[in-house]
């Protein structure tokens, strides 16, 4: 699998029947988010939005919901797009596995087409629209935003490539929340105390390769671009920015080229996040775009967030997941079967294992929350038995009520760290976290009635396996 | 000048019009950085009607906290 550049990807999309074209004239507020919105709440199996008639603009087309959905997650994989959920999570995995791939360097791109560097008004190039009704301006969402590590800035491994929200607070001016457990927040601080700007790029309409790993929590010298080589199994093409030498996602729509002011901070927000809830009121940097390109009739990509579950929770619910799951498999790799830590971007996350003796559950809960991503988020673990799927939520509630005794398997350990946008936090960004095992207890922990688990009836599988064919022919 | 309906500040200048002649206007507010288009809903483009959580009083910009924290120079 490998989509050459956005437009290749929605194609693509077209082709499966997972993208729908909306011809008639829409209002940028409140209709593009409002049909963003409205088609999360249509179920988990949704097209990408591609907005063709925009009032007020003569040739503007805004893609919206492109990875909103697991049939669009599979076919970003290159998978079937009726793939189930647990299989896309360890095809992800063995990908992960195949970490790092192969970069290729090119001098030039499609992006290169129109290029400014006077006179840039981001109002004009780029069709902006408010999301939700709180937020104090238009935002980007969804682009890649890349920095490297001033102390060692020839170090590629150490380059970011992240997805922040930026808003836009000028022709040429963007707001960026670099929260502190995040890569760009490293280099922002190692510029600042020198006094310098940090040069960053930013990459608009990318094909999906580097938006999953961009919005895969890796360790902080593994490099995006390798990670999304081995996720399409190819190279991955890059080519040089002009004003810095930061790399550059080949196939993107819209390149800006910019620099974070050292030591300015501006009044940013509200803006609605990823945890239903909006956030705002404070001071952060400030970017000056100093030189943009991009392609003849750039599709803007947007990203509805707010309520989840939008099409935030699709792209980085995989993304979050199988990290945990190899770091966890660092420690234990005979034990851990899956994570699903899908929930408002892993704030809740359930992990399937085997036990070693009693305790065991609790001690993969405690490494959980002491994993890179673990430490920003993972605010509740659930642990549940090798056989219960952790992506299968009946089955873990099942677990719950019937395996978890809260007088031995409920721990809360105080004020640990949280990512500041956790409304529960207080004070903000610390938060108590808590396990609950609710796995089947062992020995030495002898206790509670066990011993007669439900075996279902002999051919089960040869039913499923039957049932599965006469319905498929049906459709 | 335009008022700005989160903050009712009265400095507010045009940024952006409507590539479609007449259709609208984007506004931005130098004091509170709202930014609004002029084909909004009145609840966002009327400073009487803009929701009164969301209203920012200029004066408490200045004691908003940094995020991140400005760290100090090093050299």
């Amino acid at each position: 699998m490998i989509y050459k550049d956005f437009r290749d990807f929605l194609k693509k999309l077209e082709e499966e029947g997972q993208l729908l074209n909306i011809d008639q004239e829409v209002m940028p507020e409140p209709d593009i988010a409002s049909a963003a919105s409205a088609m999360s709440n249509l179920g988990d199996q949704t097209p990408a939005l591609m907005f063709n008639n925009i009032n007020g603009y003569e040739q503007a087309k805004v893609a919206m919901n492109v990875m909103g959905s697991w049939p669009n997650h599979a076919i970003m994989m290159g998978m079937p797009k009726n793939t189930p959920i647990k299989e896309q999570f360890f095809e992800f995995a063995k990908r992960y596995d195949q970490f790092p791939g192969a970069v290729e360097r090119v001098d030039t791109a499609p992006f290169h087409e129109v290029e400014l560097t006077e006179d840039i008004n981001l109002f004009e190039i780029l069709p902006l629209f408010r999301l939700n009704q709180g937020d104090g301006g238009f935002y980007l969402d969804k682009a890649a935003v890349i920095s490297r590590d001033v102390e060692d800035p020839e170090n590629f491994n150490k380059q970011n490539v992240g997805i922040y929200r930026m808003e836009v607070k000028g022709k040429d001016r963007l707001g960026i929340q670099p929260v502190p457990q995040h890569d760009i927040a490293i280099h922002l601080r190692q510029a600042e105390e020198r006094g310098e700007n940090l040069p960053v790029a930013i990459a608009l309409g990318n094909e999906p390769a580097i938006v999953t790993a961009a919005a895969t929590p890796l360790l902080y010298d593994q490099s995006e671009y390798e990670m999304a080589a081995a996720l399409q199994g190819a190279p991955y093409k890059v080519v040089k920015a002009k004003d810095s030498n930061l790399d550059l996602p080949w196939g993107a729509e819209v390149i800006l080229e910019g620099e974070i002011n050292a030591g300015e901070r501006e009044i940013e927000g509200p803006f609605g996040e990823f945890t239903g809830h909006y956030s705002g009121g404070r001071k952060m940097p400030i970017i000056k775009i100093n030189r943009v390109y991009h392609r003849k009739n750039p599709i803007f990509e947007h990203l509805y967030i707010g309520m989840p579950w939008t099409e935030t929770d699709y792209m980085i619910g995989i993304t979050t997941s199988v990290p945990m799951y190899q770091q966890l498999k660092e420690a234990y790799p005979n034990e851990i079967v899956a994570v699903n830590a899908m929930y408002t971007h892993g704030l809740v996350a359930i992990i399937s294992t085997k036990k070693r003796y009693g305790g065991f559950a609790k001690a993969v809960g405690m490494r959980a929350l002491t994993t890179p991503h673990g430490l920003g988020y993972c605010k509740l673990i659930i642990l549940v038995d090798e056989d219960v799927d952790p992506f299968n939520l009946p089955r873990v509630m099942w677990a719950l009520s019937t395996k978890m005794h809260p007088q031995h398997d409920a721990i809360v350990i105080p004020d640990l760290s949280v990512m500041p946008l956790d409304p529960g936090s207080e004070p903000t960004g610390i938060t108590s976290k808590m396990i609950l095992d609710a796995t089947t207890p062992v020995a030495p922990e002898t206790r509670g009635h066990y011993t007669q688990p439900l075996d279902a009836p002999l051919a089960v599988e040869k039913w499923e396996k039957i049932l599965t064919e006469l319905m498929n022919k049906q459709k | 000048m335009h008022t700005c309906p989160r903050c009712e500040s009265k400095e507010a200048t045009v940024v952006a019009t409507s590539p479609v002649e007449g259709k609208w206007e984007v506004y931005l507010c130098p004091v509170c950085i709202f930014t609004w288009r002029s084909s909004e809903p009145e609840t966002i483009t009327n400073p009487e009607k803009y929701k009164k959580a969301f209203k920012i009083d200029p004066a408490d910009i200045a004691n908003a906290t940094n995020v991140p924290a400005i760290p100090e120079r090093k050299r």
